[in-house]
């Protein structure tokens, strides 16, 4: 018997001279398995579909499209002949999502397209990947250059608030969003031009907009001019635009992320990666620190202050941003810190040596481990006898906090 | 930008338009698919709650082409395009924007610097591809694309023209389209370019397409031509 055979991301399809699907065997559906076997096949490498549809088939020729894939199956101990577009190869791409649905790949087409879609860009990253040069160098500027305007932007804003304040004090307590407050002035800028429509019309909600229109009405500010005003909102422009370019920056992040760090990205996302790979230095150097100092990375200070007074060493350093740890209650944020900080190792080896893509697996594995650790440890532990402590320990603690409660 | 903004009205062609403006001035668009993002420095305008994006003749060999005559768009809402040269992605946002949700652009292009820019435009589109290969070898992508309806190629070589050719054996549907942009000086520089286009031409037509519209490009691209032709 001769076959038509036709590789794709999907796996690989078996067809008769007339293009009548005979067999075939499919690809596992997973992102990083899928991309290796794409990259192999450019190797020469058959995709492991196409070798069991082989042997289930038995076929004594076998066409393929590829002349590079030839060598390899013929050891396989086949006849194989090469024929670029043969009818196989048509008949499966002129209805790919069709063929995909029937041959339960996909469940429609929408999801075979975005399968396709993230396959893709994981193929592209990675063959960029190895053209990269210092690649992380740029995502750590990036990384540096977003927490710069944040910085920027919280000091723009207390500026804007307590000038626009002279003006429209009320609206200070009742917005607290930097964006927001920032828009208000910008678009609207006049208390009396503070209306329930054009506060709907940037995004506040219906109740919040009366709010403040009414505040509005009954302010106890002070009237300004013309000049006044424009000064007050050529600093809320710039505030606008600094958010607008924060949303590029992030974006152009997120990219260059998963193509430099795409296991560390998809664990812990593209600013948090980036705050690791900032701290470590590179890739490369946080590829070789142990999972212990990837948990407590950012607190090096608690961590010299722990050694020279042996008192506890803390728990977590910039990890702690990771949603799964601030959000749990105290006791369970350092086991949840050490699973993490134990898959990032793992991720950033990945990452720094081979570029595989495994995200998805070490992103299953560490949801398991805190579904562990919430059931495990759902009571807090019973309460330590505490051993009693020295009187100037407790005053930096104290001195910390105060320093904290500042508005963001 | 609304303000100086008098209309946007319908073209001929599916998912085109025109904006027009106070002052008087012209431009073709596309309603942006990606709301909030530009792809090249491109104006935006917002008319009747819809988002359009200009499409610059200048920048862009399609919008160029249909300027200066083009009878017929074979991209349309849905079209299924494999676009190759697809560079920091200028031409291919559009096309995305034409084709909308439903369709689907491939876009194959072989340097990766320029790759980089167009996985950033790709991000905010579901419908792009961006797929780094050389159009040379269509088996280096055949496990990613599927069969189009337009073949798009603007990769500025000396043989695109048998590239295309090879390509479309590959991908392209019976009755499909190519759109091929001609760069008279990087295929033969001491010929008159007009001559240059005759012969790519030909070409096509001894290969089986039917060439539909030799368009130049002139002013928008100097020497440079836009070829239709359908396939078989
Ligand atoms: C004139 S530019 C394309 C501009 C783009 N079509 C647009 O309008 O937005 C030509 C592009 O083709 C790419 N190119 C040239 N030869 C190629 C090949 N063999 N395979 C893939 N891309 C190629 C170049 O890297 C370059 O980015």
């Amino acid at each position: 018997m001769r076959i038509y055979l036709a590789e794709h991301t999907i796996g690989s399809f078996a067809f008769d001279e007339s293009g009548n699907l005979l067999d075939y065997v499919l690809n596992p559906k997973e992102l990083g398995k899928v991309v290796d076997i794409l990259i192999n096949t450019e190797k020469g490498e058959p995709m492991p579909s196409t070798v069991e549809l082989i042997q289930k088939l038995k076929p004594t020729e076998v066409v393929i499209e590829s002349e590079t894939e030839s060598a390899k199956m013929q050891s396989l101990g086949i006849k194989v002949v090469s024929k670029p577009h043969h009818v196989g190869a048509k008949v499966l791409r002129s209805s790919l999502a069709e063929i995909a649905v029937k041959a339960k790949f996909a469940e429609d087409p929408k999801d075979i397209y975005s399968f396709l879609y993230q396959v893709t860009l994981e193929y592209t990253r990675r063959k960029l990947r190895k053209a990269a040069q210092k690649r992380d160098l740029l995502a750590i500027q990036a990384i540096r250059a977003i927490d710069d305007i944040d910085k920027t932007i919280n000091l723009f804003s207390e500026r804007l608030r307590e000038w626009y304040s002279i003006h429209f004090p009320e609206a200070d307590k009742l917005v607290e969003d930097h964006d927001q407050y920032a828009k208000i002035v910008s678009n609207i800028g006049y208390r009396d031009a503070v209306t329930v429509e054009a506060l709907t019309e940037i995004g506040l909600n219906e109740q919040k907009a009366k709010k403040l229109a009414d505040a509005a009405k009954k302010s106890i500010g002070a009237d300004i001019s013309d000049a006044d005003i424009n000064s007050i909102r050529d600093l809320a422009n710039t505030i606008l635009s600094l958010f607008r370019l924060r949303a590029s920056l992030y974006d152009y992040l997120d990219s260059i992320m998963r193509e430099v760090s795409p296991n560390v990205t998809e664990l812990v996302g593209p600013t948090l990666g980036a705050r690791l790979l900032s701290l470590a230095g590179s890739l490369e150097e946080l590829s070789k620190m142990p999972a212990s100092t990837i948990q407590v990375l950012g607190a090096e200070k608690a961590l010299f202050r722990a050694l020279k007074s042996g008192s506890r060493p803390p728990k977590h350093g910039i990890i702690f941003q990771y949603p799964a740890i601030h959000v749990s209650p105290r006791w369970q944020r350092g086991k949840i810190a050490r699973a993490l900080a134990a898959k990032l190792a793992i991720a950033s080896r990945i990452d720094a040596y081979s570029g595989r893509f495994v995200g998805t697996q070490l992103v299953e594995q560490v949801n398991k481990r805190i579904e562990e650790i919430k059931t495990k440890y759902a009571q807090p532990p019973p309460k330590k006898q505490q051993p009693p402590r020295e009187e100037g320990k407790k005053d930096r603690r104290e001195h910390k906090k105060g320093k904290k409660g500042k508005r963001r | 930008m609304s303000e100086s903004i008098e209309t946007v009205k319908e073209t001929g062609m599916e998912n085109i338009y025109e904006c027009i403006y106070v002052d008087g001035t012209v431009r073709l668009c596309t309603k942006n698919l990606a709301k909030g993002f530009t792809v090249y420095g491109e104006r935006t305008v917002n008319y009747n709650g819809v988002e359009y994006r200009e499409w610059n003749a200048f920048r862009s060999k399609l919008a160029g082409a249909i300027l200066k005559g083009l009878k017929e768009n074979p991209v349309k809402k849905g079209s299924k395009v494999l676009y190759l040269g697809a560079a920091s992605g200028t031409t291919p946002s559009h096309i995305s924007d034409i084709v909308e949700d439903e369709g689907k652009v491939y876009g194959v292009e072989f340097s990766p610097r320029v790759v980089r820019e167009l996985i950033l435009v790709a991000q905010h589109r579901h419908n792009l591809f961006p797929i780094l290969a050389d159009a040379r070898f269509p088996q280096s992508y055949s496990s990613l694309v599927e069969d189009a309806e337009v073949l798009y190629v603007d990769i500025a070589q000396p043989d695109q023209t048998d590239i295309a050719i090879y390509n479309a054996r590959y991908f392209l549907k019976e009755g499909g389209h190519l759109l091929l942009a001609i760069k008279a000086r990087s295929i033969d520089v001491t010929k008159d370019p007009t001559e240059v286009f005759k012969t790519e031409a030909e070409k096509l037509k001894n290969e089986g397409f039917d060439v539909q519209q030799v368009i130049n490009l002139n002013p928008y691209d100097k020497d440079h031509a836009m070829v239709l032709a359908r396939f078989k």
